[in-house]
This record gives structure tokens, C-alpha cells and sequence, in this order.
């Protein structure tokens, strides 16, 4: 077996050795924080270059059939470097001293979980991933070990927890009726043939899944672990690790049960209209405005989920000429869709956590109360014009206002549902769209219209590198989308036979 | 001619903002030049517009976003080219009014040339993609304008803006859809091209009546909003009375002509080929517009929502001389967008400086301002009789037009009209007017100077404009007159027209 057999890995490869370098240097050398933090942003620029030198289309596989690479993973491969990569430029304002180099390892120990993730086709390989990710994040969200940070991080533990375990047994059902572990062959089996059992494992894979996605109703741990978790591991939070949730979910559900897709088909149906209509009602309730974050993070889950719908109403179904694209099957192009909005919405989502840890940064040395307390982003456009300005535009990318990238996923998603015959979900989430721009509008008009809450502050430049180049992507990907529709085409064509 | 005169237009102002937006206190210059420039291109193309032809003119068309079938592609015809005319003029006249502004000037000019930005887009735009972008541009820089710069009641008068015609434009957006996905070209593509989409709802193979009726609705519904239409008005007294004067003169002269504009450019087309009863539907809306506007008017106790409720009652002419779809009224109606959009710069003008000078704008607590003010006096007072339809100015010209044209089909209505509403019209007009400026000066107001010369230069050319087109109105209704016999015929698509 040749070494360059493996070069499509060496993206995961570079960062499990960078991950325990951090951690031996760290350990060895004194106040080494800022050299780990610059040390894991050069790792992930060279994983995301590996991985962008290798968009490959034919898939590759690896380790027995456990691993493929192919374009959908690297699809979110690059979504999960980009995440990463901009928590950790964010992330060199803040955490630079004692431990730091401890919070560099886990973050890209994080990474490379997802990204195995992303590659799995087998559900114990998967699930592997899955804890590996889940546990540096765990660990994360208490690192700054405050008392809230403590009570967010306990709240996910105990929810990841308990999701593991729902989604192992349903694994473990799946292995006992099919006698492999390998995707494929529980597709065929199930195809086949299945039974009851076959519909337990779908439940327990579904509730699973669901409490990584945030859907409603699984969705109460997000709001409380968002808001009390560090800002910029938050971020990673709701832009990375929820977006594990669905690529998982996408091999698994999509791949090995498509034999139940009416029964999947309607509950996503369900779980999505209820996810983005009770996230955003809730959303426009909150005071903190991580809490919103969280809350509109829910409602784009349920607009994601409108991706599993598409798929469980179009499966198979003949290819139309869709939108100028050619010929696409709707079901191709509402995954491509769902994927289009995951690459908006980490960005997004990214940059406005991003943008709440520069005012909590600000504020919380001086007051007393909440530093995610709206009160604080008064007069945020005087105080901090540039983290400001870009949170106006992550704010009006996420409603939806073109041209951004939040506007061209919805464009591409909701036009799959009308072309499956799914009106109805494509005009209660345009509705849902149309209700989220009250929330997003209150922060916008607190940041612009209110008197400023105190004086001018300095805005970190960790910060500002890392807004600035979310609020170019955000924008570039809305104003050139075709490249960007046509890679998620492609991408989504994995999950299809 | 100059190459691509339409998007340097739209561009111009655009850097203009972002030069602004950096240049200080230097910003008005900015602003000034910013907006003189797109003038200039303007009259420069009102002297090539050849008044005759019925296709679009000064086409550009470059692919955007080929895989959903979004172009950019912006020209202008007999509809849209007049308000394109009204834009530019009112922009300029706007800034020289605001050159006093002394809060945060740099913003506040530069959310000006965004506004400008917006509307000519609007007007230009022959893609629903690149239309509804720029129909969306438009509501931001006047959400901040009324936000920062409003009056006590700001935050909320910005944000029910913001929502409630940004709720109309997303109904009108599915609407635009329900188009984009019925329609395939004979190439099996999907378009967002305006002209094609809207030759293509006269086909009832593809767009059968029932659902047609539907689309329809929607995007009537998004531009009644935005006129705004009896019952969808309430948002506009609101944003009025907080906006600041630049605000206003900018929201009642350029963004409810975006209403109007849709009317004609999308509405009118779609109109034979729906259910008669919308007929129906909108001559009621329209009628009751103006009579509700003018009577609420009468009521108002501030004179600048006076002059918002006046906006309603004006625009609903539009409205009017819109559904009853004669050469003559349709022109009319085209003519009132233009003549409403001239005039009522210099009411809100008059209300802004008002409020300035005496720090009140509650008509009870005015009285003989004329003593101490008598140039702007004479200016209010020409703007007045301007809205009121005095003959020899442009108002006239226009109302007189949509109601000869509309007794021809709708003589019930237009009965109604005139009997109810050209009394309380002159009444409140003149009512405010003797109130606030004659009669003996109050004591407390014996020390207000005269308005600034700046304010008093954009009403005269406003007053000017306004004689101008009510004595000659051939200089503008000749275009709108070809127009209004195009938008009475099948809509000409850019590929038969052989423009791309």
C-alpha cells in the first residue's frame, strides 16, 4: 500500500498530527498560546488546500469500505475547515495564555472528528466520528469554566449523551437484522426486505440525529447551551458541529433507510414546518441575543430539513429541466439545496457569534449583568462600526434578503419543494422568512437607531480579520452563486443513486 | 450617446454613498455632485428618448446568475423613463434642501444616494430578480433615514415601515415565483425576464385564469402597499410624521411612485387576462383612497400628516386612472405619478421648515407666519394651490386627465370622486394654509426669520417644474401618452424587439 494511496486523507491526517503536537508543545513550552493558535490556523489553511485540491468526483474509498471520499464530503469538509478556521483566527484575540494550547487541540480534534463524519459509510466509523467530535466540544463549551459555562456545558453532555445513545441503539438494531455495518449493505437489506424493528431503528436513528440538528422538538438544549457556552465555541456549535449532525443524518437516513422513506418523508414533513415556525416564534421572545442566534439557528434546521421532505416526496423521480440547470431530478436538487443553505448559514452563523464574543469581550469587564444582554448592543454602529456593520449584514443574510448567501440557499431549497409538488412547506418557510426578519430587524435597529450604551471601544483585530472574510464569503457567495449551485449539484448527486 | 447611460446612473450614486459615507463633513458636496451627475445623463437622455417608439430604449443586458436564469438587464420605456426623470430631479433638490443637515451628515447624504440608487433601479430594472433586489435596496437606507434621524416616536415608525412593506413585498416575491415556475421559454428555460413572463400570462394554455387570478392578487397587493392604498395606508402617516423632511419628501415623491410604476409596468399587462371583478376591486380601493385621504386630511391637526393623507388621496388617482384603462386616463394617471411626485416635495418642504423655524408643526398653534416668512409663504402657498389642482399647474393637468378619461368606463366612480372629494381637497388645503400663514402674527413668533435660502431655492424649482409642466405638459405626456397605448396592447417582448 502506497503512502500518496492515502493523499485524499491527508487533510484528516495533518490535523490529528498537528492536534497532539499542540497538545505535546503546549505541555513542554510556557505561554505558548499565540504560537498554538497561529500554529492550528496554518494546519487548517493547509487541510482546507488539501481538501480543495481534491474536490474529487468519483468517489474513493478507503479502510475497508469505511471511508469515502467523495463530493459530498468534501463538501463539508471544506464547510467544516472554514468554520474552524475562522473560530480560530476569532479565537487568537482571546485565547493566547495558560491553557490556550489545550483549547487549540480540542477545537481541531473537533475538526477532524466532523470531517471523519463526513466521510463515513459505515455506522460504526461514524458513530466514532461522531463522539470524537462531540466530546472535544463537550469539553469546549466549559473552557472557560464559568458557572454558566459549567451549566451549558453539563446541559449538552447529558442531551449529546443521551442523543448518542438513542442513535447507537438505533444502530445496534440495524446491525442485528442486517449483519453489517456497512451503509450499503443495510440499504439493500432493507430494500429487501424490513420489518417493524426496521421502524424502531428509524425512530431512535431520527430522535438521534434530531438533538444534533436542534429540530424541534429535541431543540432545548441549544438555546441554554449556546448562550452559556464560550461565544466562539458557540460558534462552532451551531455553524459546525449541527451541520455534522445533518451530513450523518443525510448517509444514514438517506442512504440506509431510503426503504422507509414514507415513513421518514412525512416525519420530516412534521418535524420541519414545527422547527422553523416554533423557532422563530421563540426567537422574537428572547432578550439575549445569543439566544436569538440559537433560536433562528433552530428555525434554519427546520428549513435544512426541508432537504430529508424533498427526497422522501421526489425520490426517483424523473429528471425535469429545473430552474437553467438542465436536466436535475427535484430530490438531487433539494439536497443541493439543503447543502447550499448549511454553507450559508455556517458563515453566517459563524460571523454572528463571531461578532456576539467582540461586544461580550467588550462589556462584560465593565458590567455587571448579561454582557449577551440586547441592552449592550445599543448604539453598537457608534461603539464598533465595523463588527456592527458586518452583523447588519449576517442579520439580513440570515432573513433572507438578497443577494447573500443566505438568500440563494433558500432560493434553491424552496424551488425543490415547489418542483416536488410541496408547496405548501415552500410558502409557510417564505412566511417563516417573513417572520424572522422581526427579530433580526430588533438587533439591527438596537445596533443602529438606539443611542450608544457606552463609549467607543477598540475592536480586536482576531475578530475583525475573521468578520471580514465571513462578510466577504457571505456576500461573494450571494452576488456569484452559480459555481457554488453547481458544486452542490454535484455533491448532492452522492446520496442518490 | 453615452454607453450604458442607465447603469452609470445607478452606479454613480452608489460610489457617490460610499464616498460619502467616508468623506465627513464634505459629504454634501459629495452628494451633490453624486446626484447632479445621474441629472445631467438624464436630460441628456430625455432629449435622445424617442417619443414615439413603444419598446424599451437604452437596453443593457449582460447573464448574472445563468443557472437560475437571472440577468441583468435594465432599460427604459415610456413607463418607467419619466420617474426615472422625477428621480434624478428630486434627488438633487432633496440634498440642496438638506445642505443645513448637521447630524451625522456623512450618513445621512449618503443614505440619500442609496435611496437614489434604489428607485432608479426600480424604474430601470427589466429582470424580476434585479427588480425585487432593488425594490428591497429601497427600504433600508429609509429604515436608518427614519431611525436616526426621525422624530420622538422614530423606532417605532421605522420598524412598522420596514415590516409591513417588506411583509407586501414578499407576498408580491411569491407571486414573482409562481411566474418564474409556471413559465418555461419554447428553449425549456426558466426566466426572470419581466417582458417575456408578463407576454407569456396572456397565453391562457399556460397560465389558466383561476391561477392567474392569484398571481395577480399578490403582486397587486405588494404595490397598493407601497402606494399606498386604502387599507394598506396606515403604515404612511406613521413613517411621515417620525421621518425626517428629506425623508419624507424622498418617501412621497420617489417610493410610492414604485407602487404606481408596478401598476403600469406589471399590473395593467395581467389586467384583461384576470377575472373582471379585480376591476371592481380596485376603482373601489381607488375611490376610496381619495375621498378617505382627503377627508382624514381634513382632520389631521398636523400639517405634515395632512400632507401625508393628501399622499393618499393623490395616488389614488393613479390608482384610478389606472383601472379604468383609457388612453386618456392611463396618461393621466402616468402624468399624476410625475406631477404628485414634483408637488409634494414642496409640501413636506413647507411642513419641515415649519417645524424648524417654529418648532411646531400642530396647525392650531400656528397663525401669521406669513408676516415674518413672506418668500417661503409665497412658495407654500404656490405649492398648495399646486396640490389642490389649480389650473395652470401640473396637478390639474394630471386629475383633470384621469377623470375625463375615467368617465368613459367608470362614470359611477369618477361621479363620486368629484362630487366628494374636490370640495374637502381645496377645503383642507386652504384651511392649513390660512391657519398657519395669514392673519395676524402671533406673538410668539415675532422673532422667526425667513426659511434658509437653500430650502427656498429646491421649493422654487419645484413651483417652477410645476408651472412648467402645467402649461406645456406635452413635454412629458407625449412620452406617456405612447406609453399608455402601449401598456393598452400585448406587452413586446426584448427578443421581438431584436434588443437581445
Amino acid at each position: 500500500m502506497e503512502f500518496s494511496h492515502y493523499a485524499p486523507l491527508w487533510g484528516e491526517a495533518l490535523l490529528t498530527v498537528l492536534a497532539v503536537l499542540v497538545v505535546l508543545l503546549g505541555s513542554l513550552m510556557k505561554n505558548s498560546g499565540k504560537l498554538m493558535g497561529y500554529l492550528s490556523a496554518a494546519g487548517l489553511v493547509a487541510a482546507l488546500g488539501l481538501v480543495a485540491s481534491n474536490l474529487t468526483l468519483k468517489p474513493a474509498l478507503f479502510f475497508f469500505d469505511t471511508i469515502s471520499v467523495d463530493a459530498l464530503s468534501q463538501f463539508f469538509k471544506v464547510v467544516f475547515l472554514i468554520v474552524s478556521l475562522l473560530v480560530v483566527i476569532a479565537s487568537l484575540s482571546k485565547y493566547t495564555g495558560k491553557g490556550a494550547d489545550e483549547y487549540y487541540a480540542l477545537l481541531l480534534f473537533a475538526t477532524v472528528g466532523m470531517m471523519v463524519v463526513s466521510s463515513s459509510i459505515d455506522i460504526v466509523t461514524l458513530f466514532v466520528g461522531f463522539e470524537l467530535a462531540s466530546l472535544s466540544t463537550y469539553a469546549l463549551a466549559a473552557f472557560d469554566k464559568s458557572k454558566k459555562n459549567l451549566e451549558a456545558a453539563m446541559k449538552y453532555f447529558i442531551f449529546g449523551s443521551v442523543a448518542s445513545a438513542f442513535m447507537l441503539f438505533g444502530f445496534s438494531l440495524l446491525y442485528g437484522m442486517v449483519g453489517s455495518t456497512r451503509l450499503a449493505d443495510i440499504a439493500a437489506a432493507s430494500l429487501a426486505n424490513f420489518g417493524p424493528a426496521t421502524l424502531v431503528a428509524l425512530l431512535f436513528v431520527i430522535v438521534g440525529f434530531g438533538f444534533k440538528m436542534a429540530l424541534v422538538p429535541f431543540h432545548m438544549w441549544a438555546p441554554d447551551t449556546y448562550e452559556g457556552s464560550p461565544a466562539l465555541v458557540s460558534a462552532l456549535l451551531a455553524a459546525g458541529s449541527k451541520k455534522m449532525g445533518f451530513v450523518a443524518a443525510f448517509r444514514v437516513i438517506i442512504i440506509a433507510l431510503i426503504a422507509l422513506r414514507m415513513e421518514w418523508y412525512m416525519a420530516f414533513a412534521i418535524l420541519s414546518a414545527l422547527t422553523m415556525t416554533l423557532g422563530n416564534l421563540a426567537a422574537c421572545w428572547q432578550n439575549n441575543v445569543r439566544r436569538i442566534l440559537a433560536y433562528s439557528s433552530i428555525a434554519q434546521a427546520g428549513y435544512i430539513a426541508i432537504g430529508f421532505v424533498v427526497v422522501g416526496a421526489a425520490f426517483g423521480a424523473e429528471p425535469v429541466n429545473v430552474l437553467n440547470l438542465g436536466l436535475v431530478p427535484a430530490d438531487q436538487l433539494g439536497i443541493a439545496g439543503a447543502l447550499l443553505l448549511i454553507l450559508g448559514h455556517a458563515l453566517m452563523k459563524t460571523g454572528a457569534f463571531i461578532g456576539t464574543a467582540q461586544v461580550s469581550s467588550m462589556v462584560s469587564s465593565a458590567s455587571e449583568t448579561d454582557p449577551d444582554d440586547i441592552s449592550n448592543y445599543a448604539g453598537l454602529a457608534k461603539r464598533a462600526p465595523i463588527t456592527a456593520f458586518c452583523m447588519l449584514i449576517f442579520m439580513f443574510a440570515l432573513a433572507g434578503i438578497p443577494p447573500t448567501a443566505g438568500y440563494i440557499g433558500k432560493f434553491v431549497l424552496f424551488s425543490s419543494a415547489i418542483y416536488s409538488g410541496l408547496a405548501w412547506l415552500a410558502i409557510i418557510a417564505i412566511l417563516n422568512s417573513a417572520l424572522s426578519l422581526v427579530y433580526y430587524l430588533r438587533i439591527i435597529s438596537y445596533m443602529y437607531l438606539k443611542e450608544p450604551a457606552g463609549p467607543k471601544i477598540a475592536e480586536q483585530k482576531g475578530y475583525m480579520v475573521a468578520l471580514v472574510l465571513t462578510l466577504v464569503a457571505v456576500v461573494w457567495i450571494g452576488v456569484f452563486p452559480d459555481a457554488f449551485i453547481n458544486w452542490a449539484i454535484q455533491a448532492a448527486a452522492v446520496l442518490l443513486p | 450617446m453615452i454607453a450604458n447611460a442607465l447603469s452609470w446612473m445607478i452606479a454613480i450614486p452608489l460610489l457617490g454613498a460610499l464616498v460619502c459615507f467616508f468623506a465627513g463633513g464634505k459629504a454634501k458636496f459629495v452628494a451633490l455632485v453624486a446626484s447632479i451627475i445621474p441629472l445631467a445623463l438624464s436630460v441628456q437622455m430625455y432629449t435622445e428618448f424617442d417619443k414615439t417608439s413603444k419598446i424599451m430604449q437604452f437596453v443593457e443586458s449582460y447573464n448574472w446568475v445563468p443557472s437560475i436564469g437571472v440577468k441583468y438587464t435594465v432599460g427604459v420605456d415610456g413607463i418607467g423613463f419619466p420617474l426615472v426623470l422625477l428621480s434624478t430631479i428630486v434627488s438633487v433638490l432633496v440634498i440642496i434642501y438638506s445642505w443645513g443637515e448637521t447630524k451625522k451628515p456623512n450618513q445621512y447624504f449618503a443614505l440619500l444616494l442609496l435611496n437614489e440608487v434604489g428607485v432608479l433601479g426600480v424604474f430601470t430594472a427589466l429582470d424580476f430578480f434585479l427588480f425585487y433586489i432593488f425594490w428591497e435596496v429601497v427600504l433600508i437606507p429609509m429604515f436608518f433615514l427614519i431611525g436616526s434621524w426621525g422624530g420622538p416616536r422614530k423606532d417605532y415608525a421605522a420598524i412598522k415601515f420596514f415590516i409591513y412593506t417588506h411583509v407586501a413585498s414578499l407576498v408580491m416575491l411569491l407571486a414573482i415565483f409562481a411566474l418564474y415556475f409556471t413559465y418555461q421559454t419554447p428553449e425549456g428555460t426558466r426566466t426572470f425576464d419581466m417582458l417575456t413572463l408578463l407576454a407569456a400570462t396572456a397565453d391562457k394554455t399556460i397560465f389558466p385564469t383561476s391561477m392567474l387570478n392569484i398571481i395577480f392578487a399578490g403582486l397587486l397587493l405588494g404595490f397598493l402597499v407601497k402606494m399606498p392604498a386604502f387599507p394598506f395606508h396606515t403604515w404612511l402617516p406613521d413613517a411621515h410624521v417620525e421621518a425626517p423632511t428629506a425623508g419624507s419628501v424622498v418617501l412621497a415623491a420617489l417610493l410610492l411612485k414604485m407602487g404606481g410604476y408596478g401598476l403600469f409596468r406589471v399590473i395593467m399587462p395581467m389586467l384583461p387576462s384576470v377575472d373582471k371583478a379585480f376591476v371592481t376591486i380596485i376603482a373601489i380601493v381607488a375611490v376610496i383612497s381619495i375621498v378617505y385621504g382627503a377627508f382624514m386630511a381634513l382632520a389631521q391637526k398636523d400639517i405634515k400628516k395632512l400632507v401625508a393623507y393628501s399622499s393618499v388621496s393623490h395616488m389614488g388617482f393613479v390608482t384610478l386612472g389606472a383601472v379604468a384603462f383609457t388612453w386618456m386616463s392611463v396618461t393621466g394617471a402616468m402624468f399624476q405619478q410625475f406631477s404628485h411626485g414634483i408637488i409634494t416635495c414642496v409640501l413636506f418642504m413647507s411642513a419641515g421648515t415649519i417645524q424648524h423655524v417654529v418648532g411646531t408643526r400642530v396647525i392650531a398653534d400656528l397663525g401669521g407666519l406669513a408676516d415674518r416668512m413672506p418668500k417661503f409663504a409665497v412658495l407654500m402657498m404656490a405649492g398648495f394651490m399646486a396640490s389642490l389642482g389649480l389650473p395652470g399647474m401640473s396637478g390639474f393637468v394630471a386629475e383633470f386627465m384621469v377623470l375625463t378619461g375615467s368617465y368613459a368606463t367608470l362614470p359611477s366612480y369618477t361621479m363620486f370622486v368629484v362630487f366628494l372629494s374636490v370640495a374637502s381637497t381645496a377645503a383642507y388645503h386652504l384651511w392649513a394654509m390660512q391657519k398657519a400663514m395669514f392673519g395676524p402674527i402671533l406673538k410668539k413668533y415675532i422673532n422667526v426669520h425667513d426659511a434658509h435660502s437653500y430650502e427656498l431655492f429646491s421649493m422654487a424649482m419645484i413651483i417652477v417644474l410645476s408651472l412648467l409642466f402645467g402649461i406645456q405638459p406635452g413635454l412629458i405626456t407625449d412620452i406617456m401618452g405612447t406609453a399608455a397605448t402601449q401598456v393598452m396592447g400585448p406587452v413586446v417582448t426584448l427578443s421581438q424587439m431584436g434588443v437581445i
